[in-house]
């Protein structure tokens, strides 16, 4: 064969077997092993461990927390919108607790065009006076309980059975001593809550709960509307325990649910102006201790002191009674 | 023309014929030699497992048909997906790259044209306060306002996905389970996927150095858990789920809700259905 004829075919076999060799040597194994791509990589990127865990990891060891969590309004909000993404947690250290609140919150509850109409959305300005929203919301369970404000009772039923209050709650709801509370001009709707909640058994007392057994639903209304529509008369003279100066820095961490000097308008809080100071560090104590059941309450209570708390009767004590009725 | 012209032709072409034959079986043989297990080029019909499952030993990929809803009328602009997604698939930290995305479309009392923005605008930015974290500034706070909504966004692993036709390298593909992904060791960082994403859900990763988007968190849903995306959703306006279940949320949210997709008329067959958009949306 000529000279020039064998290189011919030479290079050609050269060029054919670099053709049919290389593709095989540079191509991934995996690659066509479906389409034109690495199979392979599709295991790879499956591989990647989740930063995110899911609520259920959760619950492993915060079973209270989610007790409380999954009965509220925020159960659509799990663990790791607000702390984070789990992974590495516990090993690695607690996650966060957030602390400007106003900031996180708002993320979703300011009120915003744009947000639906059946998002809980506040006026940011307007609705705490810059308070932390943890001050009155608890996070894991934020809905403010007891917001029925409606009482049905009526106030003339109610006053005949009040006579059985005078002895401790005074003739006209004004109590003459210091241990039981003032009732003239409470919030109705608190007073039918409590009153119901002895009835009931949430909240007990040696001589209330007894009391309150005995009444029925409706006269729980009816005695709440009485002693709601009495105007109240109290005022606190002679001298407390606390300093109501130290009492009155305290209580603006109050204003938001009890108002302006306890002057409350929100009708399912309590108004604190002029209630018996003996009587306050009585509750805040049994917020503190847990013996009163309040989520909210037992929140605040529980960074007091019993010098706070008496200083905080104190500043209620010497508060003027709303002008109401 | 020389009389002689005809044999040396009819010559010629022997040869080649030959020499066709001679290298088709050279070929043949060194291509089989040089491989003993050479896999076949045309093997996509090849099941996913020979006994066993693919990609991973829990997970068989043909037994899935993956979807994603979005409910834009639930969506509140939190801006959580957004972070968590950061989060989860190492997003770079930065104000102007995203995986997922959330805008706001706001119409004016009396005006005729419809304002956009979303997280990476700089007046959101501002508000957020930092890079990293997110939320949209209340600019139309004391505008009025006629409409106004959020319309979470990400990619809509297309049936017949843009970005896969053009990637030159086969960097990029759709699973059998419905997911378009991205092999980060095949990417050559052309930007061409990129530029062909009809929706923008695409961006170049300069971290990474290759095409990065959204992968409904294929690390998590094969092992049975939501992306990273819908985990979050505090008020549910993202749906995700099986196709082939038919109990399974996308399922009920496509047959429970009239839903759209984005662009339809680019054929791409995206699989994210739209709830509560305006046409203003694509």
């Amino acid at each position: 064969m000529p000279k020039h004829i064998v290189r011919l075919i030479t290079l050609i076999a050269a060029v054919l077997v670099v053709a049919v060799v290389a593709p095989q040597l540079l191509t991934a194994k995996s690659f066509y092993r479906f389409g034109h791509y690495r199979a392979n990589a599709v295991p790879e990127i499956a591989a990647k461990e989740p930063v995110y865990q899911t609520p259920r990891y959760c619950y492993g060891c915060h079973t209270e927390r989610r007790a409380q969590w999954s009965a509220g309004s925020h159960k659509t909000v799990t663990c790791e919108v607000c702390h984070g993404p789990a992974q590495g947690h516990p090993q690695n250290g607690k996650l966060p607790i957030p602390t400007d609140t106003v900031r996180l919150c708002t993320q979703c509850h300011e009120a915003m065009p744009g947000r639906p109409h059946t998002q809980p959305q506040i006026q940011v300005a307007e609705h705490s006076g810059g308070q932390q929203c943890t001050v009155c919301h608890n996070p894991h369970s934020p809905k403010i309980a007891a917001a029925i404000t409606k009482v049905s009772g009526n106030a003339a039923a109610g006053k005949q059975q009040a006579a059985a209050c005078a002895s401790c709650h005074g003739s006209e709801g004004t109590s003459p001593n210091d241990t039981w509370p003032n009732l003239a001009g409470q919030n109705a709707a608190y007073l039918a809550r409590i009153l119901a909640a002895y009835k009931s058994g949430d909240q007990t007392d040696p001589i209330m709960t007894p009391l309150a057994h005995a009444l029925s639903d409706s006269e729980v209304q009816d005695l709440a509307a009485y002693f709601g529509s009495l105007g109240c008369k109290a005022t606190n003279r002679g001298k407390t325990a606390g300093d109501a100066a130290a009492g009155a820095a305290m209580a603006k961490n109050c204003t938001a649910c009890h108002g302006e000097g306890g002057r409350g308008a929100n009708p399912a809080w309590p108004k604190l102006a002029a209630q018996k100071p003996g009587y306050v560090v009585n509750a805040l104590k049994a917020f503190r201790a847990g013996l009163r059941k309040d989520p909210m309450m037992a929140n605040v209570a529980r960074g007091l002191s019993d010098s706070d708390i008496a200083n905080l009767a104190a500043y209620y004590a010497v508060q003027s009674c709303p002008a109401t009725k | 023309m020389k009389n002689d012209d005809q044999p040396s032709l009819s010559a010629r072409r022997a040869f080649l014929a030959k020499l066709g034959g001679a290298a088709t079986c050279a070929g043949a043989a060194v291509g089989a030699a040089a491989l003993g297990v050479m896999p076949s080029v045309a093997a996509k019909t090849e099941p996913a497992a020979d006994g066993a499952s693919f990609p991973t030993k829990d997970y068989d990929w043909t037994k899935h048909q993956w979807g994603f809803g979005v409910d834009a009328t639930k969506c509140i602009g939190c801006l959580r997906c957004v972070e968590a997604c950061k989060a989860e698939n190492d997003v770079p930290r930065n104000a102007h790259q995203f995986r997922t995305w959330v805008e706001r479309y706001v119409h004016l009392e009396g005006g005729d044209q419809v304002h956009i923005d979303s997280q990476q605008d700089p007046v959101n930015i501002e508000a957020s306060g930092s890079e990293t974290t997110f939320r949209f500034a209340n600019r139309y706070k004391d505008a009025k306002v006629y409409k106004a909504f959020f319309v979470p966004k990400l990619c809509n692993h297309c049936t017949h996905p843009s970005c896969v036709q053009v990637c030159p390298t086969g960097a990029t593909f759709r699973t059998e389970d419905g997911v378009v992904l991205v092999d980060e060791t095949y990417c050559i960082g052309c930007r061409y996927c990129v530029q062909a994403c009809p929706y923008g859900a695409r961006f170049f990763n300069e971290e990474k150095h290759v095409a990065d988007k959204c992968t409904w968190c294929y690390h998590r849903i094969t092992k049975g858990l939501q992306p990273a995306c819908v985990e979050v959703c505090p008020v549910g306006a993202r749906i995700f789920g099986d196709q082939k279940d038919k109990q399974s949320p996308i399922s009920l949210f496509i047959r429970n809700n009239r839903v759209q997709v984005l662009k339809a008329e680019m054929g791409n067959a995206p699989n994210v259905y739209y709830v509560g958009i305006d046409k203003e949306v694509n």
